[in-house]
């Protein structure tokens, strides 16, 4: 993993939520309570160093204690015009730092991406489409909540190809990958970082080469035998 | 004796499973707007009227052939007779009157009397008999006495009989009958005016030689005739005098037609929204399937959004103002309290059959627990599935009986795990998901029709059509089968989790429908 640290701007039950499902992929997580809630006192988070900050801060502070080219950043103060204003408070002062901002709505998601965010959650549209998701595709919904968010068996993987030569100039849709590694390749991401289908006019002209990233569904035996073969984990 | 058995005759009619369905059958035909077969019996009694007014019609000038007046005299006028008797044996229990009455006696220990449900009964059926709509009803058969040839004009009460089916003319009864009191007030206005004036009228023009009011009643029909700014012109006052009553009677003409007018406006603009939720209520009666969102809120506009492209939506929440907002945003909505059991019953929706599922999207989580339990409190097997809005409520949810839960801010955390952890693959799935770029997930059945021509994984060439098989979920094992080996045998019911382009999907769904395809 790149980044060890986490900053954690927000000290409420969404960033409750990601520091707890964060907690085993960083070495370190930082949560900033905005000044302005000093009466909400909570003791779930007594394992975390909780700082305070606010909206005018240059953020030197921060950048004398922790190495930010090291950092993700999560946003998540519920007023969306404060967390826009911290999110492009951020990215004023760090260009490379990675932003992923919680949205209430669409119109609030776009005016994050302006503001800087790498990632938004735009959380209304991500509910609905979960409840529709679960009320027309149950089984889709099921199959790939387990394999994108629980501890199963079956999982998802992003492998680099770096033993291109095994393949011999072939394209990614002639290979039978499901009977040759017991996995299946569903898109392949290549040069200029375009994420196309497997079966997309796009990826089917695309001879494998070294770099192309293989997104794969497989269980976890059958990843690592892939990844040994063809490349390594992308994270 | 005889009373003994008065009531025995009684108690068995009442409990005959036979009389009641025929009983509920007409009740049904005759009263029940929802019933399905009523439209068709009011348009036919429609057409009965229509016909009767036309032979009427064609009868003054022409000779209208014997047959029809045979059909208009005796057919119609048997039939609107067998009606009338139909609706007379169903506006109340005779039986039921007898028991209740035999019952109450043998519990009083007093001995038990004819006369007293004999009473009762003549009462209620005497009620129904004199109730504006019997009225007409029986005006409406008079005309099967047609040797009289004024009781012919009683053919045109058959028009007055489309009160009973026509559902516009009785919603329009409805709202004048909700002002009567000033429509009476205005009618007495009108009344004085009129006598007022056509007294006056007629004391000072009667003995005017050039004068063309010579009687009372040619006073009375100038009063009303000027007075409903109508005025034909055939009779005018000659006397001064005569004219001052007749500007008099102009502008207090005015005065009536105007406040009618502004009655009728207003009656119909308070009862506007009963009238329209009247309409929509029906509409949703009629429904065979809808999603029933509980709630209206940003989240519950998105759902709503989404499920209405493929499925009726109905909302419902006890906000008037969150109410107005859904129907702005192009929903059906009602405002109604999803959290009590009399919504439900007044919208006649049936929950085991025309219900999907039930969506609590209130942003409470009071408020869906108080839903929640409504709804189980009358319905086991609904599925109901709620947003949590605080974790301490996941209990309470679930303990009042929800399906499914979704948890906003876990999902957050969620998704936050996977953007860090392998974002290019949550993106890519997500875009599948999303139906973005074309390409989407879908669940795919295996019916009988596809299994005819195909019997297991191997042979459905699913890669012909460039489409990923992701798995299958096997519906007798409850099991998903990720990357299923080609052996693996088809059934009937089970799901293909596919990968494509959408073009591609039809395509292959088509494939596997066709019969024969192999």
């Amino acid at each position: 993993m790149k980044h060890k640290n986490a900053l954690v701007f927000g000290y409420n039950e969404y960033a409750f939520e990601i520091v707890k499902n964060i907690t085993s992929s960083y070495k370190n997580i930082h949560i900033f309570k905005l000044e302005e809630n000093t009466s909400v006192v909570d003791k779930k988070n007594t394992t975390y160093e909780v700082s305070s900050f606010d909206l005018t801060d240059n953020w030197d502070e921060i950048e004398e204690k922790i190495n930010i080219d090291e950092c993700v950043a999560f946003c998540t103060l519920e007023d969306m015009a404060e967390n826009i204003f911290l999110t492009i408070s951020l990215r004023d002062s760090f260009k490379d730092l990675s932003i992923i901002a919680l949205a209430k709505d669409k119109e609030s998601a776009t005016k994050l991406k302006l503001a800087g965010a790498s990632r938004v959650v735009p959380l209304t549209q991500t509910t609905a489409n979960v409840i529709v998701e679960m009320l027309e595709k149950p089984i889709v919904t099921e199959v790939l909540h387990s394999i994108l968010y629980e501890q199963s068996d079956l999982q998802i993987a992003q492998i680099k190809v770096e033993n291109y030569h095994l393949f011999k100039e072939k394209y990614p849709a002639e290979i039978d990958w499901s009977k040759e590694h017991g996995i299946i390749v569903v898109s392949v991401v290549g040069e200029n970082d375009f994420t196309e289908f497997i079966y997309s006019a796009k990826a089917k002209h695309h001879p494998i080469k070294n770099g192309d990233i293989f997104i794969v569904v497989g269980y976890e035996k059958d990843i690592i035998n892939f990844e040994k073969i063809i490349g390594s984990r992308c994270e | 004796m005889l009373k003994n058995l008065l009531v025995n005759i009684a108690y068995s009619i009442n409990t005959s499973k036979k009389y009641a369905k025929t009983k509920h059958f007409f009740y049904n035909l005759l009263e029940n707007p929802n019933y399905k077969y009523k439209k068709y019996f009011d348009i036919f009694m429609i057409m009965l009227i229509f016909s009767s007014v036309i032979i009427l019609l064609r009868e003054v000038k022409s000779q209208v052939d014997d047959s029809l007046l045979f059909f208009n005299n005796y057919v119609i006028s048997i039939i609107f007779f067998i009606e009338y008797m139909l609706r007379l044996w169903i506006s109340s229990s005779v039986t039921k009157i007898i028991i209740e009455q035999s019952e109450h006696d043998a519990m009083l220990g007093e001995k038990f009397h004819f006369f007293r449900p004999l009473k009762e009964i003549l009462r209620v059926k005497f009620k129904y008999i004199t109730s504006v709509k019997a009225i007409i009803d029986l005006l409406a058969i008079i005309p099967f006495f047609h040797h009289l040839r004024l009781l012919r004009l009683f053919i045109l009460f058959r028009v007055f009989k489309l009160f009973r089916y026509a559902k516009s003319i009785q919603t329009f009864t409805s709202v004048i009958a909700a002002k009567k009191f000033e429509f009476f007030t205005l009618l007495i206005f009108a009344s004085i005016i009129i006598f007022v004036s056509s007294v006056l009228i007629y004391v000072m023009e009667a003995n005017h030689p050039d004068s063309s009011i010579t009687t009372l009643f040619e006073a009375i029909y100038w009063s009303i005739v000027t007075i409903s700014t109508v005025g034909f012109g055939d009779i005018t006052p000659v006397t001064q005098e005569g004219r001052v009553v007749a500007i008099f009677v102009i502008v207090a003409g005015i005065a009536v037609f105007s406040f009618t007018t502004s009655l009728i406006v207003t009656a119909f603009t308070e009862k506007l929204d009963e009238i329209k939720d009247m309409k929509i209520i029906d509409d949703v009666s009629k429904l065979k399937e809808f999603y029933l969102i509980c709630g209206y809120g940003s989240v519950a506009k998105e759902v709503a959004k989404k499920l209405s492209k493929s499925f009726k939506v109905i909302i419902l929440d006890e906000h008037k103002d969150m109410v107005n907002l859904a129907i702005k945003d192009g929903f059906t909505a009602l405002n109604y309290p999803p959290g009590s059991i009399d919504s439900y019953k007044k919208l006649r929706i049936k929950m085991g059959t025309q219900v999907k599922a039930i969506l609590c999207l209130s942003h409470s989580d009071v408020e869906n627990v108080y839903t929640a339990l409504t709804v189980r409190s009358f319905n086991k097997d609904i599925f109901i599935l709620s947003v949590l809005m605080n974790e301490t409520s996941r209990n309470k949810l679930k303990f009042a009986g929800v399906n499914e839960l979704i948890f906003e801010k876990e999902l957050v955390g969620m998704i936050a795990k996977e953007f860090i952890g392998q974002p290019v693959a949550f993106e890519a799935i997500h875009a599948f998901r999303s139906n973005l770029n074309g390409i989407d997930i879908q669940e795919m059945v295996i019916n009988a029709r596809v299994l005819s021509s195909f019997k297991s994984i191997g042979e459905i060439q699913n890669k012909k059509y460039r489409i990923i098989l992701l798995g299958i979920y096997k519906k007798q094992e409850a099991k998903f089968l990720f990357n299923p080996a080609d052996s693996t045998e088809l059934k009937n019911g089970d799901l293909l989790l596919i990968i494509g382009n959408i073009q591609f999907i039809k395509d292959f769904n088509n494939y596997l429908h066709k019969k024969g395809t192999r």
